[in-house]
Order: structure tokens, then C-alpha cells, then sequence
């Protein structure tokens, strides 16, 4: 036993001297500052370049790039104009000057004694940022879903063409975007953020201000990608291929910019949940007594951060075509179009796993609270995320099979593909394990789990054909993949990010999701989920090819039975966000710990004060020692599992 | 834990039953019994998913190529394949929800679920499990590509000899939005609809003049893209006479839904005509 004999004496820090009132300009700065700072930035750049820079006067033909350029700039100008007024660079602005933010300010900035105000401005506590997240993405959502019910509009009025193509065309794209980026926030964004280090026992994030700047860094990136309906839109799909992205309208730029910026938030929210989770854990909570959503979320992160880059390297290069004349992507002048082409699916398939894992990791974690279960071997689960990460970054050259820029790639790609399976098929047996012989308590985020397991059966049935060359050669650009997609991402994607919000939402709103309504609208959206798309796939497989605004007779009743079930998704979606708003508002009181969890975020108290805990938690097991022993088990067998396993004392 | 057991002993083999008698207790056991019967219920429903599937691809008139049939062959043995997995997956789903309770339980189930935290059979045996069955995706994936590879470039699949007919070759030009087909062995003769004789390998060099289409001979089942600045290949020999689909399946811009057109499939005598009405003859 060594023991700490020479006790330190206490040391005065050497603290900041306080500049006038907690907060400083900060104080002033919100959401709307953000707005004003923004647009004005943006118009005087483009009032500056405009007149004052005489673009494309070298050359006739460079008049098209000048506008380009202008358009860049001024978005660009958006983006930093906003993060200034809402006070981004106050911190270190400061800190520059040698004046450094003091406790003060730093318990200012994260959101005491503000109210409500703090959800409008750069606040960095997590569980505000968290929030901030949640409705973002739901924001997003709306959009989103409004386009996917004009998409299916005209798909379903099948005697004429209801939007100009090029609307159309850019509706695909932008509908497929603005659901992609709100896939990939809605679990990681504000559960990575609220719950995530309550999870762990810890105070705040890692670095609390990169938190605020990641979540804002995402506003200002959307507002420009919207836009783009209004500027002549994006005409392509949400891959943006080129050379067709080249000839598009200035809306591609807003894309662009909208892509670039974006991608710094994730880099930046990646570094952020990484850091937090490797080094701030909370005494004892060794990493076989993590719970497995930390691990799912840091997967997650870990393929964002490693992946995303690619991404904005594909837009960087396709913004500096259009904006100063390169050619990456311009075949007549030397470049490629399929340097586009695996630069964007770089990202692009790893992307689909950071919005798959975290969704999946969630519902393991309430599983295991609702069944009143341990998780069937936590080794196999963690073995599978792991196995997801390793194999995502081989796999992207089976979305470009048939681009024919390498015909033998199909080859290996088509067998680390089919062998991503496995990991895959590890997580299936967690939640097979789990549910064995346990008797699951009835409630909304449960059933959510059964219909998540159900669409990921189809999913994968159906993945596993177009994971095979010879196959996608027919499937490849029609509805079927369309269809199959949507399976995966909003299936098991989107419905599981229902099922851990409802898990979740008495810890961060304060009160019980009003589940007799949210059931009524899940279910209806459930079934007409089911409704839509498999008839789509009965489209895909007659030949309809994806992304057209008309076809052959053929495909006509199957599409307008996918119209009619997609308008009931959007009915049911509308309940199910009638049932969100009202519990927020109005739903009854939560306590601490409704659903009687083990895990750490929900031993402190609802609402969650600003520091968390009173005192951090020590952990001495991992949260799942739930059930009895196995009557089953035979008694060796009992003796042998006490020596390997400590179960849950707490 | 306060088991009474032999200490003196934990390990002895006498005390353990043998691994076959576990198993037929295990196998006896109630719920072991019905989640089997669900699960042969449910994998005799999945797979006729296979026909319907194949069904539905055979609706605008196909196969017509080897390569269409042999496609839907592997539809079909992946369906086969995969059925148990998916099976023994919504087995323990139903089972959970109505044989274990679970649709009924209103109240929080309080700790009488078992702690069960792994099992090694259960790991190892689905490892196992899943990896053959990936194996042997991969494996048929494999073998099947490098057939229907030599299909498209006019070998004979089974022995790789090139076929005993000469290939033709169609050079194909993607272009907002139209589809060109030059013959350059019939001099040139160019179409915006596709003929070939049945029987006999057409052999495609195709590019494209502006943005990235793709060539979906639809019932053939053959596609690849076509890139501006590059030549891509691909081919097939149709096996049944009629008119099927040529679709673009790449988004190419405004009229991306309306550049289709047709592949003709005809003897080879009318395709002779039909090349000497153009203004060409017949090389070979
Ligand atoms: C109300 C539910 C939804 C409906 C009815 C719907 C419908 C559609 C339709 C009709 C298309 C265009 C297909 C085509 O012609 O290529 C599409 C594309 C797409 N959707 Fe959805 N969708 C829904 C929800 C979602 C969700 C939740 C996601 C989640 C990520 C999503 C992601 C995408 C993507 C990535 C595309 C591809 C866009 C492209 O081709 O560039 N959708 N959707
Ligand atoms: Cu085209
Ligand atoms: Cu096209």
C-alpha cells in the first residue's frame, strides 16, 4: 500500500483579470447578430466584386468562371461573416490580445444564468449543443421531407412533367444532400453531445468551444445549399458528378461551399467526441466497462474524421474548376472524370456507415435496458464496429463497378464488400443474443428495435445482390438500389435515430415523450415506409432507371402505389413530430430514471445541472448486470463465468 | 456465488455431460423447438422471394443473353443462400415479441431475464456461419464475373475460346441525349437504334461527347458507363429475337429520363438487309 504522504500546498493560479462584465462582446452576440454579420459580409463582397474587380476582363470566355468566383466568394463571405457575428472568433481573438477569457466568461459562454437565450447563441455546453443539434437535424428533416413528397409528386403524376427538369434534377440532389447531412447529425450530433459524456461520467467535452464552432459551423453550411434552388439550381444528383456538375447553374457553389464548410464541422466534432472519449472516461470505466454506444459513437467519428477530407478535397477540386479554370474533372483538358468519381465515394460509402453505426449502437444500449438483459457478448459487438471501420476503406469501388474505369477492380472489391457482411453479421447476433429468452418491456423505442430489425433484413437481403458485379450490372442507376438504400438509411437508419431519441428525450428535454401519439405516427409511417418502397423496388427491377421525372407505361403503378405510401410516411412523419413537439412543451415531468437504466447519464438528476454531477462517478462494472443467473447453466459452467466476470455490483 | 458444488473436483469429467447430451437437451427444450419451426416457416416464405423477384425482371420481355440468365441464376442461389440467415433472424424477432412475451409486457420486466453474456457455441458457430456463407458469395461472385466477362468480350464462357463467329463491333456515342451506334466494320453505318443478328457477340467500344452517360441494354443485362474521354467495353450475344430497352443509367442532365431507345435483335439475314439499306455491306 503506498500512500500520499506530502500534501501540496494549495497554490493560487494566476487567474485572468475580468474586463469589465462577464462575457464581454460575446454578451451581445446571437444567432441574429450571426444573420446580420453574415449577410452583410455577403453583399458587400459581392457589391466589392462586382464592381470594383474586373473579372473575366482578360478573356471573353472567363466571364462565366467571374460570375462563378463572385458567387464563391460571396458565399464563402456568409460563412465567415456568420461565425463572426455570432461571436466565434471573440475567444481567441482575446486571447491574442493576452486577454484571456476568465471563469467567468467561460461559465458565461457555457450558457449560466442566460435562460433560454443560450440555445441562440455560441454556447459551449455540450447539453446545449446537443439540443441546438437535435432540432437542427429535425429542421433539416422538414426540408427534406417536403422534397422527397415533391420528388414523389411528380413521379406519380405520370402524365406530364410537373417541374422544369432542371428543377427536378436539382430537387434529387438537394433532397438526397440535406437528408444525407441530417442523417449523419441526428445521432451523433445530439446524442454524441448531450449524452455522450454524461455516458462517461465527465463535466463537459474535451474541448467545449470546438463544440459550439461545429455546431455552427454546420448552420452557416446550409443555408447556402437551400439557396440553390433559387439560383438556378444544382441539377444533379446529390453525388454531383462531373463533368454535368460543371456545366450546372451557380447553384452547384452552394453545394460547394455548403460541402466544404461542412466538412470542417465534422472534422472538427470528430477530433472533439474522439478526444472526450479516449481521455475523459470517468474513474474505473476501463474500456471493457464502456458502454457500447461510446464505442459505436467513436467508430463513427473515427471514419468521419479519417473520410470526410476526401470528400472536401472532391468539392475543393470541382469548386476550383468552375471558380479559376482548373481541369481536374474536365476531360477535354486533361482530366478525369473518375478522379471525381473515387475521391467522392472515398467518403461517400464510409458515409453510409457513420450514419448506420452510431444509430445501431444506440439501439444496443436500449435494448439491453428494456429487455433488463446484459449485452449478448460485448466482445463480439465491439469486434464488429471495429470490423466496419477497418473494412469501410476498401470498399467504395463497388458503387463505380460499372464506370469501367478499372474492369478487374471488380474483383477485390467485390469480395471485401461481400466481406463486410460478417462484422455486420456480428452486431446481428449481439441483438439475436440479447433478445434470446428475454422478455422485452413494451414501450415505443423497443417496438422501434423490431421494426428496425425487420427493414435491416430486407436491406440486407437486397444488398446482398448488389454487392455482386455480375448483378449490379443490372441494378446499378435504377430504382432497386434507390429502394435499397432507402431501406438502410431510413429503415434502419432513420427509424433507429426515432427509437434512441424517444429512449433518450426524458433526459434531455425533462419530460416523458408522449408515446401513445408518437406510436400512432411511427406505425403509420412504418407501414407506408414499407408501402413505398418495396413497390419501388418492383419498379427497379422491371428496368426504371433512378433520377428520371418520367417512364415507360410499365413502371406507372408501381409508382404511383410508392407516391400514395409516400405521402402517408409524410402523414405519419407530421404525428410523430406533433408528438415530439408537444411532449417538449407541454408532456409530463421525467424523473431521473424512467426506464431504471444502469448507465451513468442517467444517475444524475433531470434537468441536468450545468456541471452534471455533484461529484464525478467512480464505475466498478460495466452497465449491464442485469437478470438472474441462468437456471439453465449447469453449475460448473456458473463457477466458471464468476471467475471471468464481475457482474454489475452497482 | 453461493452454489453448492464439489470444489475438490470442478473440472472432472465424469461430472460434466458429455457434449451430445447437452445438445439434445438444449434441442428439447420448448422454445428451441418452436423458434425451429418458425424458422423453417419463414425460410420456405423467403424464398420464393427469389421467383418473384426474377419475376419481375423478366417482365419487360427478357433474358435475352446469357449473361440476363445467368444473372437471375445468382438471384436466385443468393436468395437461396441467405434465406436461413434471414430467417433465423425474424424467427428470433417473432418469437421474442409473442413466444417470450414481449408485445405484452406493459410493466418494466423486473430481473428475471437470464444473465446470459456470451456463448461460445452461439459465437463461434454463427462466426462460422457467416463467414461460409460470405465465402461462398464471394467465391460464386467471382467465378460468375470472370463468366460473364468472357461472355461480354465474345469468348465462348465455359472453355474462354473465342467464339467461332467474329464478333461485331459497334462503337456507341453518348451524347445529351441521344444514343449513337456506329458499325465500323459495315462502313460506318451509323443508327440512333441499336440491330444485331441473334447468335452472333457484338462487341462495344463505348464514350460518350459531353457528360458521363451509361449504357443499360436493359434485358440483355449489360451496362457500363460512358465517360467522356475514355473508351469503355462491353458486349454481349442476344439469344432471343425482339425489341428490348437501351436506357441511360447515369444522370446526364434535363433529358437524362428521355435518352432511351431500342436494341433490334434479328436474324442475320435481316440484319444484312437491313445493313445494306443503310448504304453498308457486310465485311465479313
Ligand atoms: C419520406 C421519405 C422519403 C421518400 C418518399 C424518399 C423518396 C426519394 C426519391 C423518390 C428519391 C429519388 C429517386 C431517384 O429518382 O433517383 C430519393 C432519393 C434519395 N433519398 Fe430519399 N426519400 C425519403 C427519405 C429519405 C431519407 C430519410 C434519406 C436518408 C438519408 C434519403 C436519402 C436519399 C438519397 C441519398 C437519395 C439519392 C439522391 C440522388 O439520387 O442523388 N431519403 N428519395
Ligand atoms: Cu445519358
Ligand atoms: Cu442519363
Amino acid at each position: 500500500m503506498s500512500q500520499t504522504a506530502v500534501i501540496h500546498e494549495q497554490q493560487a493560479v494566476p487567474q485572468p483579470k475580468q474586463h469589465g462584465k462577464p462575457g464581454g462582446f460575446l454578451a451581445q452576440a446571437n444567432i441574429f447578430t450571426g444573420l446580420i454579420g453574415g449577410v452583410v459580409t455577403a453583399g458587400v463582397t459581392y457589391f466589392i466584386g462586382d464592381k470594383l474587380v474586373p473579372w473575366g476582363t482578360q478573356n471573353a470566355d472567363f466571364s462565366q468562371v467571374g460570375l462563378n468566383a463572385l458567387v464563391f466568394c460571396t458565399f464563402v463571405a456568409w460563412v465567415i461573416g456568420f461565425m463572426v457575428g455570432i461571436g466565434a472568433f471573440a475567444g481567441p481573438i482575446r486571447w491574442a490580445l493576452g486577454h484571456d477569457l476568465t471563469h467567468d466568461d467561460a461559465e458565461y459562454m457555457a450558457g449560466k444564468g442566460q435562460g433560454r437565450m443560450k440555445y441562440w447563441k455560441y454556447t459551449t455546453d455540450h447539453k446545449v449543443v446537443g439540443i441546438q443539434y437535435l432540432v437542427m437535424a429535425l429542421v433539416l428533416f422538414g426540408f427534406g421531407g417536403f422534397f422527397a413528397m415533391l420528388i414523389r409528386t411528380e413521379l406519380g403524376v405520370t402524365w406530364r412533367e410537373v417541374f422544369d427538369p432542371n428543377f427536378y434534377n436539382s430537387l434529387i440532389g438537394t433532397h438526397g444532400i440535406v437528408m444525407i447531412i441530417a442523417m449523419i447529425i441526428v445521432v451523433a450530433g445530439p446524442l454524441g453531445n448531450f449524452i455522450m459524456p454524461l455516458m462517461i461520467g465527465a463535466r463537459d467535452m474535451a474541448f467545449p468551444r470546438l463544440n459550439a464552432l461545429s455546431f455552427w459551423l454546420l448552420f452557416a453550411a446550409v443555408p447556402p445549399l437551400v439557396l440553390n434552388l433559387v439560383l438556378g439550381g444544382m441539377r444533379d444528383g446529390w453525388t454531383a458528378y462531373q463533368p454535368l456538375g460543371t456545366q450546372a447553374p451557380i447553384g452547384m457553389i452552394g453545394y460547394q461551399v455548403c460541402i466544404i464548410t461542412f466538412a470542417f464541422s465534422t472534422g472538427i466534432a470528430g477530433v472533439n467526441l474522439i478526444t472526450t472519449i479516449v481521455t475523459m472516461r470517468a474513474r474505473g470505466m476501463t474500456w471493457a466497462r464502456t458502454p457500447i454506444f461510446i464505442i459505436g459513437t467513436l467508430a463513427a467519428a473515427i471514419m468521419g474524421l479519417i473520410w470526410f477530407p476526401m470528400f472536401q478535397y472532391a468539392q475543393l477540386l470541382a469548386a476550383s474548376d468552375k471558380v479559376i479554370g482548373t481541369s481536374f474533372y474536365i476531360p477535354q483538358n486533361g482530366g478525369s472524370v473518375w478522379l471525381y468519381e473515387n475521391l467522392f465515394w472515398l467518403l461517400g460509402h464510409p458515409e453510409v456507415y457513420v450514419i448506420v453505426v452510431p444509430a445501431t449502437a444506440g439501439i444496443l444500449e436500449l435494448m439491453v435496458v428494456f429487455l433488463r438483459k446484459p449485452l449478448f457478448s460485448y466482445k463480439m459487438a465491439v469486434a464488429g464496429f471495429a470490423g466496419v471501420v477497418g473494412i469501410s476503406a476498401v470498399v467504395w469501388v463497388h458503387h463505380m463497378y460499372m464506370t469501367g474505369f478499372a474492369p478487374q477492380a471488380g474483383y477485390p472489391f467485390m469480395l471485401s464488400t461481400e466481406l463486410i457482411s460478417i462484422p455486420f453479421g456480428f452486431l446481428v447476433l449481439v441483438m439475436l443474443g440479447t433478445m434470446w429468452r428475454g422478455k422485452a418491456w413494451n414501450r415505443l423505442p423497443m417496438m422501434i428495435v423490431y421494426a428496425v430489425i425487420f427493414d435491416k433484413i430486407i436491406g440486407g437481403i437486397t444488398g446482398v445482390y448488389l454487392s455482386d458485379v455480375p448483378v449490379d450490372q443490372y441494378m446499378h442507376g435504377s430504382m432497386f438500389v434507390v429502394a435499397h438504400f432507402h431501406y438502410m438509411l431510413m429503415g434502419a437508419g432513420l427509424f433507429g435515430a426515432m427509437a434512441v431519441i424517444v429512449y433518450w428525450f426524458p433526459k434531455m428535454t425533462g419530460r416523458m415523450f408522449d408515446e401513445r401519439i408518437g406510436k400512432i405516427g411511427f406505425w403509420t409511417a412504418f407501414l407506408a415506409f414499407q408501402v413505398t418502397f418495396l413497390s419501388m423496388f418492383v419498379a427497379g427491377l422491371q428496368g426504371m432507371p433512378r433520377r428520371v421525372l418520367q417512364f415507360d407505361n410499365a413502371f406507372e403503378i408501381s409508382n404511383w402505389i410508392s407516391t400514395i405510401g409516400a405521402y402517408f410516411i409524410g402523414i405519419g412523419m407530421l404525428i410523430f413530430l406533433y408528438a415530439v413537439i408537444t411532449s417538449w412543451r407541454n408532456g409530463k415531468v421525467a424523473p431521473s430514471n424512467p426506464w431504471g437504466s444502469k448507465t451513468l447519464e442517467w444517475q444524475t438528476q433531470t434537468p441536468v445541472p450545468l456541471e452534471n454531477f455533484p461529484v464525478l462517478p467512480v464505475v466498478t462494472s460495466d452497465p449491464y448486470g442485469y437478470g438472474v443467473p441462468d437456471p439453465y447453466l449447469k453449475v460448473e459452467e456458473q463457477l466458471d463465468k464468476d471467475d471471468n466476470e464481475t457482474v454489475g455490483a452497482r | 456465488m453461493s452454489i453448492e458444488t464439489p470444489v475438490d473436483q470442478p473440472e472432472s469429467p465424469t461430472n460434466r455431460p458429455d457434449s451430445t447430451h447437452r445438445m439434445k437437451e438444449w434441442f428439447s427444450r420448448d422454445y428451441v423447438r418452436k423458434i425451429i419451426a418458425i424458422f423453417i416457416v419463414l425460410t420456405i416464405i423467403i424464398i420464393p422471394i427469389a421467383w418473384l423477384v426474377i419475376h419481375f425482371l423478366e417482365l419487360s420481355g427478357g433474358p435475352a443473353s446469357s449473361i440476363m440468365e445467368e444473372l437471375e441464376t445468382t438471384i436466385f442461389v443468393f436468395t437461396l443462400v441467405s434465406a436461413p440467415l434471414m430467417a433465423i433472424t425474424a424467427a428470433v424477432l417473432v418469437y421474442s415479441l409473442f413466444g417470450w412475451g414481449s408485445i405484452k409486457s406493459e410493466e418494466p420486466p423486473m430481473q428475471e431475464n437470464p444473465a446470459i453474456r456470451t456463448n461460445a457455441v452461439a459465437v463461434i458457430g454463427w462466426t462460422v456461419a457467416t463467414s461460409l456463407l460470405a465465402a461462398f458469395l464471394v467465391i460464386w461472385g467471382l467465378v460468375e464475373l470472370a463468366t460473364i466477362t468472357a461472355d461480354s468480350y465474345g469468348s465462348t464462357p465455359s472453355s474462354q475460346q473465342p467464339n467461332a463467329t467474329k464478333p461485331i463491333d459497334v462503337n456507341v456515342t453518348g451524347q445529351q441525349w441521344v444514343w449513337t451506334f456506329e458499325y465500323p466494320d459495315q462502313q460506318k453505318i451509323q443508327s440512333n437504334v441499336l440491330v444485331v443478328p441473334i447468335n452472333t457477340p457484338i462487341y462495344f467500344n463505348v464514350t460518350s461527347k459531353d457528360v458521363i452517360h451509361s449504357f443499360w441494354v436493359v434485358e440483355m443485362g449489360v451496362k457500363i458507363d460512358a465517360n467522356p474521354g475514355a473508351v469503355t467495353n462491353t458486349g454481349f450475344t442476344a439469344n432471343k429475337l425482339g425489341t428490348f430497352n437501351i436506357r441511360c443509367a447515369e444522370l446526364c442532365g434535363l433529358h437524362h429520363a428521355y435518352m432511351e431507345t431500342n436494341v433490334q435483335v434479328v436474324t442475320q439475314d435481316q440484319f444484312d438487309s437491313w445493313v445494306r439499306e443503310q448504304g453498308g455491306k457486310r465485311t465479313v
